[in-house]
């Protein structure tokens, strides 16, 4: 349920281009402190929201808030940050020159002090006075980052932040959303394509399809909720053969298989994992482990298309 | 206004760092020598003839209202022609205008402070060739030959004042429509009207030419400026940041 204090609150956000409607009843909030991952494919109306989320789009219809400012005010934008798919930095200027524009449309105090701050916080220090033409891809959206953060904003609105980066630039920019989150604890709200990345760094997530959201929440609830409910039960001896068929001729019990001395089971719906442990120890078996496996992003992520898909 | 400010300095910063900005500046500066050097020849010896004061004063005043306000006019069209649309087209495809929308500035603060980068290099280069001639022509030719200074005040009003008021409205009409449909339309708007004031210059010098160094002429270049300046504020008044953002992204028929 959305609260007015939360950096983040969109209550039924439709937003119509031409015949389109590329966002359907959108809501969803952001909580102080939250890393959250907008996920979804192409197309699926992440870049409108983030443009209704900076003022570049207007609402159709419905209400959005960027800490408790309507999104329409352009001094809601003063304290936040932000990084676009396109980094739209000026290539014919050097990285301090890009820096020293922005603080001063920020009206940034001390700004040269504040500029070698967020430069070093991206570890481009070095490159400071070298024109971003110059850069590489990595390079420039670390640059990006700095930018949002010159104005020392308590909210980052990230749009696809290592999309078109090679891996050890997206390890180095994903080093540095995570410093900014934990190190500087700021709030941040970034869009991606990237599962993985989001897995890592994001502990809660949405995900979008068609401009309709299909699931949102904590990625660790989510994860558990979501899992295909496969239980693992290490035994302390491999299990023996008849012991093995007297299992599989239980169903319920969803015996799938055995490896080694671990037996693998997706119990049937009123089969708790207890009564299967039961089962094991009343047959003299030693237990040395019992573990419940969780849903990769990846997976529910291929579910919930796959369910939008069907229907 | 300090958003509008930083807009305007990072703008007039890239202006004056460019190639383009050097090379014409030096082909304006040649033509300010050009035009001084040549309105000389033909004025030092018309007044070697020893016309009496009295009947020379009004076809030297003409004289100079031409220079006045050909000068300024030409100056400020090359800048406009050149500059006026085709860093906006740039920033709209790398992104860089709408990461400027995307902070606390206001559409028209960006719009404005685009214009005035785009104008005042334009506008003191124009200042500078523009009294390059007027002292020229009064130094080397007029004073020696008649003892007086040549500058009527309705024409220095009109080359120094209300002719770069009416390019101003006119560069910030162009950089309006460049920022809500595609430049190459804002452009077109620029040069179409550039054009038909340089023949307007053209027409009134041939035909009606005593009118050049009248106030009537000045108030014609000041009504000229107020009614572009209206056309632009009344286009302003529905500028939206979701205009300029499709726009860039080719749907500026919504």
């Amino acid at each position: 349920m959305p609260v007015m204090s939360d950096p983040i609150t969109l209550e039924v956000v439709s937003k119509r281009l031409g015949e389109r409607e590329v966002l359907k009843s959108v809501s969803f909030a952001v909580k102080t402190g939250d890393v959250f991952g907008y996920l979804g494919p192409n197309g699926a109306g992440k870049t409108t929201t983030i443009r209704i989320l900076l003022g570049l789009l207007e609402l159709t219809s419905g209400k959005a808030n960027i800490l408790g400012e309507d999104v329409s005010r352009d001094e809601a934008r003063r304290k936040v940050g932000f990084a676009l798919e396109q980094d739209g930095l000026y290539e014919n200027k050097t990285a301090w020159e890009n820096l020293s524009y922005y603080a001063w449309i920020y009206e940034v105090a001390e700004s040269a002090e504040r500029i070698d701050k967020v430069l070093d916080l991206v570890g481009l220090q070095d490159r400071a006075n070298d024109r971003v033409g110059t850069y590489s891809k990595g390079m420039k959206q670390r640059l990006a980052l700095a930018r949002a953060m010159i104005h020392d904003p308590e909210l980052l609105i990230l749009d696809e932040p290592t999309s078109g980066v090679d891996p050890s630039g997206q390890r180095e920019v994903r080093e540095v959303i995570l410093n900014m989150a934990h190190g500087e604890g700021k709030t941040i709200f970034l869009s991606s394509h990237n599962l993985d990345e989001v897995q890592r760094i994001c502990n809660r997530i949405a995900l979008i399809d068609r401009g309709e959201i299909k699931l949102c929440g904590e990625l660790e609830q989510l994860q558990q909720e979501m899992s295909n409910r496969e239980v693992v039960i290490e035994t302390a001896e491999i299990t023996s053969e008849p012991l093995f068929a007297e299992l599989k001729s239980i169903p319920r019990l969803g015996l799938q298989e055995g490896r080694g001395r671990s037996l693998i089971f997706v119990p049937q719906e009123g089969v708790k994992v207890p009564e299967i442990v039961s089962f094991l120890v009343g047959r003299g078996v030693g237990i040395e482990g019992v573990s419940r496996k969780k849903a990769s992003l990846e997976e529910i992520y291929a579910t919930i298309l796959e369910k939008a898909e069907l229907s | 206004m300090r958003g509008m400010l930083a807009v305007l300095k990072s703008d007039v910063d890239d202006i004056l760092r460019s190639k383009g900005f050097l090379i014409i500046a030096i082909i304006l500066g040649v033509v300010t020598i050009g035009a001084a050097v040549g309105i000389n020849i033909p004025l030092s010896r018309w007044l070697n003839h020893g016309l009496p004061w009295n009947k020379a004063k009004p076809l030297l005043e003409l004289f100079m209202g031409l220079a006045v306000n050909y000068m300024p006019l030409i100056v400020l069209y090359t800048f406009m022609a050149t500059w006026a649309t085709d860093p906006i087209a740039r920033e709209k495809a790398r992104g860089t205008l709408e990461s400027l929308l995307a902070t606390p500035l206001t559409a028209k603060a960006v719009w404005m402070g685009k214009s005035l980068a785009i104008f005042l290099p334009a506008y003191i280069i124009s200042i500078l060739s523009t009294l390059v001639v007027v002292l020229a022509m009064n130094f080397a030719s007029i004073l020696p030959a008649t003892g007086h200074f040549v500058l009527p005040l309705p024409t220095a009003v009109t080359g120094f004042l209300f002719l770069p008021l009416l390019m101003f409205a006119l560069i910030s009409l162009g950089v309006l429509v460049s920022f809500i449909t595609n430049p190459v339309i804002g452009q077109t708007i620029i040069i179409f009207i550039g054009v038909v004031l340089l023949n307007l210059v053209g027409q009134v010098g041939g035909r009606i030419i005593w009118l050049l160094p009248s106030w009537d002429y000045a108030f014609y270049n000041l009504a000229g400026a107020a009614l572009l300046g209206t056309v632009a504020l009344r286009i302003s008044s529905s500028l939206t940041k979701e205009k300029i953002v499709l726009s860039s992204k080719g749907r500026w028929a919504q």
